[in-house]
């Protein structure tokens, strides 16, 4: 039953007089019409309860899967870790013991190394959006949409053709590149945001200072924008070090290794060589690398959003 | 904004002639400031920034499209409607992943979209601040979860639970046991879609969240003011309202789903046959791509892969220019 329905019926029911000058049959009507509205706003609450009831079994089943993938890799991972895990590579297949360290230097490395390559580029992409309008700002705006979708592994397939198959190796900068591409397009989203938020009034009085144009991006917009820039930068980061397609075929290696142009270790890749493993114990290891992994990843989300947090206070 | 000095040219440009020589000194001097360092380098640097970036993406297009130039020659489109994939004897075919991708996403999106739009509603509109707040909180950050992990947690946790418990209880509902016919191995086209739909969840309920959140309070009030409960309004106003938003969210969640590779490689079975169950083993896109670029050979085979990897580029790109298409027309909708 539709509020309207029920509201247009009440109206023809109650038609401005007190009720007196109604025949016998008026009245029977109107108590009839009364009576029905009060049974259907009751079924209507009704269905309303058991509507919302519904939706909160639906938190429940979408928070449900996920909390629990937290809590059993938590529960698993933690029995992984001492101080061998971070200090030791790993074993041979199916031997207990070993760690990930080659994976947890590798990993640094080659993310340090996208975001040393995507944030630069990111931001000037950025600055130009936002200093420019009509159809190759709207072009570069869509591509960078439309890429944020590009799936993973086609990054990485791109990354091996234009770096790893002309030198014949794996490489950490490889990886990088491709993961560099992958937080390309949410640097540059992002960062456009944060830097949209400074006022044009700042940016208008800096000009009418006289100041460069250069200089009042680096003193007002940049520095006016720094926590949103932060916020997206680090965004961009956490989903970096956690994708494996990119570096599948673009670096991997069971070393430790600090030469970026080699091939290089990388903890989603280890997870995913010992997770597959038919072995209990490299399984246990591919938990404990899954937990410290997690935990990066969380850590980083928090953080982000911490500094996102205490730019709101302050601009309010 | 215009672009630097160019409009201060352009007004200039507009003055008549004869009354342009004083001013001449000035536009001189402004070009001048312009082309002092500063100036100079900051254009440089924005221009640069762009035009590695555009670079990047058409260098993405292009590379891909050589490198399988040699594979569309040699199986032309009949590449797309093939159901074998047989490197020894050169037959090459995606029918198989392409069907197992479009199944892989659908019972994914059959799971998520219901319940993703149900926890978005409730969180945007029906749960009290306290609990909303701190709710869509921890989705965010579950968000933030690799795949890698869920696809270890998916591989070790669910793949077995889905083979003793799950499988064989759905093969004894009436009427859903048609799409579960088979055995119960556990790596399945249902596991997979299972475990994309947790993957996707959260992009759901951020993205509908948004969405309802952007419907007018007066479209609400209007509901309310002619009597509707609570959850009328939000039934009949403020989803309908958000029609437009949460189709956006739906074709950027299904982006997702179709190009996720890793997760789904490590619990869908990698069997190639066209699947004549949810139960069954299967192969997607994605799954194919990193179970055969590892050992392949350079030459047709690669390019054979590498042309998989531009059908599965093609199809994201096509879903997810939609979806950013009708974010986009939601955004007018609003302004005007």
């Amino acid at each position: 039953m539709s509020p309207v329905a029920t509201s247009t019926g009440l109206g023809t029911g109650s038609p401005g007089d007190g009720g007196a000058g109604l025949g016998e049959g008026a009245a029977r009507r109107r108590e009839l019409i009364l009576a029905q509205s009060k049974r259907s706003l009751g079924r209507r609450h009704l269905a309303g309860r058991v509507a919302v009831a519904l939706c909160m079994v639906a938190v429940a089943i979408s928070l449900a899967p996920l909390v629990a993938l937290v809590a059993y890799t938590t529960s698993r991972g933690v029995h992984a870790l001492s101080v061998d895990f971070f200090t030791k590579i790993p074993t041979p297949a199916g031997i207990a013991g070993g760690g990930i360290s080659n994976a947890i230097v590798g990993s640094l490395i080659i993310v340090g190394l996208a975001a040393v390559m995507a944030v630069p580029v990111g931001i000037a992409t950025a600055l130009f959006l936002l200093e420019r309008r009509g159809r190759i700002a709207g072009t570069i705006r869509f591509t960078a949409d439309v890429l944020t979708g590009v799936p993973s592994i086609a990054l990485g397939i791109f990354a091996y053709t234009v770096l790893v198959e002309p030198f014949a190796h794996f490489s950490a900068i490889a990886g990088s590149f491709a993961l560099a591409v992958l937080m390309l397009p949410v640097i540059i989203r992002s960062s456009e945001a944060a830097m949209r938020n400074v006022p044009r009034s700042e940016w208008e009085a800096g000009l009418a200072l006289g100041v460069r144009r250069g200089r009042v991006v680096r003193s007002i917009v940049l520095r006016g924008a720094l926590p949103g820039l932060v916020t997206g930068n680090l965004l961009a980061v956490a989903r970096a070090v956690g994708e494996t397609a990119p570096l599948l075929f673009t670096t991997g290696s069971q070393l430790f290794n600090l030469n970026p142009a080699q091939p290089t270790a990388a903890v989603p890749l280890t997870i995913f060589s010992l997770g597959t493993s038919p072995f209990p114990a490299d399984q246990q290891t591919a938990w404990g690398a899954a937990f410290v992994l997690l935990v990066f990843v969380l850590v980083l989300s928090i953080v982000a959003r911490l500094v996102a947090g205490r730019l709101n206070r302050q601009a309010r | 904004m215009p672009d630097d000095g160019a409009r201060t040219a352009s007004t200039l440009e507009e003055i008549p002639p004869a009354e342009r020589t004083p001013i001449a000194g000035v536009k001189e001097a402004l070009q001048r400031r312009w082309s002092r360092p500063g100036g100079r380098g900051y254009a440089g640097l924005r221009w640069g920034g762009a035009g590695l970036f555009t670079a990047v993406a058409v260098a993405l297009v292009v590379s891909l499209l050589s490198s399988s130039s040699q594979a569309f020659a040699h199986s032309g489109l009949s590449l797309l409607w093939t159901g074998t994939w047989d490197p020894t004897h050169k037959i090459y075919g995606a029918e198989t992943f392409i069907v197992g991708t479009l199944i892989t996403t659908a019972v994914a999106l059959v799971l998520a979209v219901p319940i993703g739009v149900a926890t978005a509603a409730f969180l945007s509109e029906l749960a009290p601040r306290w609990l909303a707040t701190p709710l869509s909180v921890l989705i965010d950050l579950i968000a933030a979860v690799p795949s890698i992990v869920v696809g270890l947690w998916g591989l070790l946790v669910l793949t077995p639970a889905f083979a003793h418990h799950v499988e064989p209880f759905l093969k004894k509902i009436p009427v859903l046991e048609w799409f579960f016919h088979g055995p119960a191995l556990g790596p399945s086209m249902l596991l997979a879609g299972v475990v994309l739909a947790v993957m996707i969840l959260p992009t759901m309920v951020a993205l509908s969240r948004t969405a309802l959140a952007g419907v007018a309070l007066t479209d609400r009030e209007a509901a309310r003011a002619l009597g509707g409960t609570r959850w009328q309004v939000v039934r009949r106003a403020v989803i309908p309202g958000a029609r437009t938003g949460i189709e956006g969210a739906v074709t950027l969640a299904m982006g997702r789903a179709l190009g996720e590779s890793i997760a789904v490689a490590m619990v869908i079975g990698n069997a190639y046959v066209i699947p004549h169950s949810l139960l069954a083993p299967g192969a997607t896109l994605g799954s194919a791509i990193i179970n055969n670029f590892g050992g392949v050979t350079p030459g047709l085979d690669r390019s054979e892969v590498i042309a998989l990897v531009v059908i599965l580029l093609a199809l994201t790109a096509l879903v997810n220019a939609g979806g950013q298409l009708l974010l986009r027309s939601r955004a007018r909708e609003q302004v005007s």
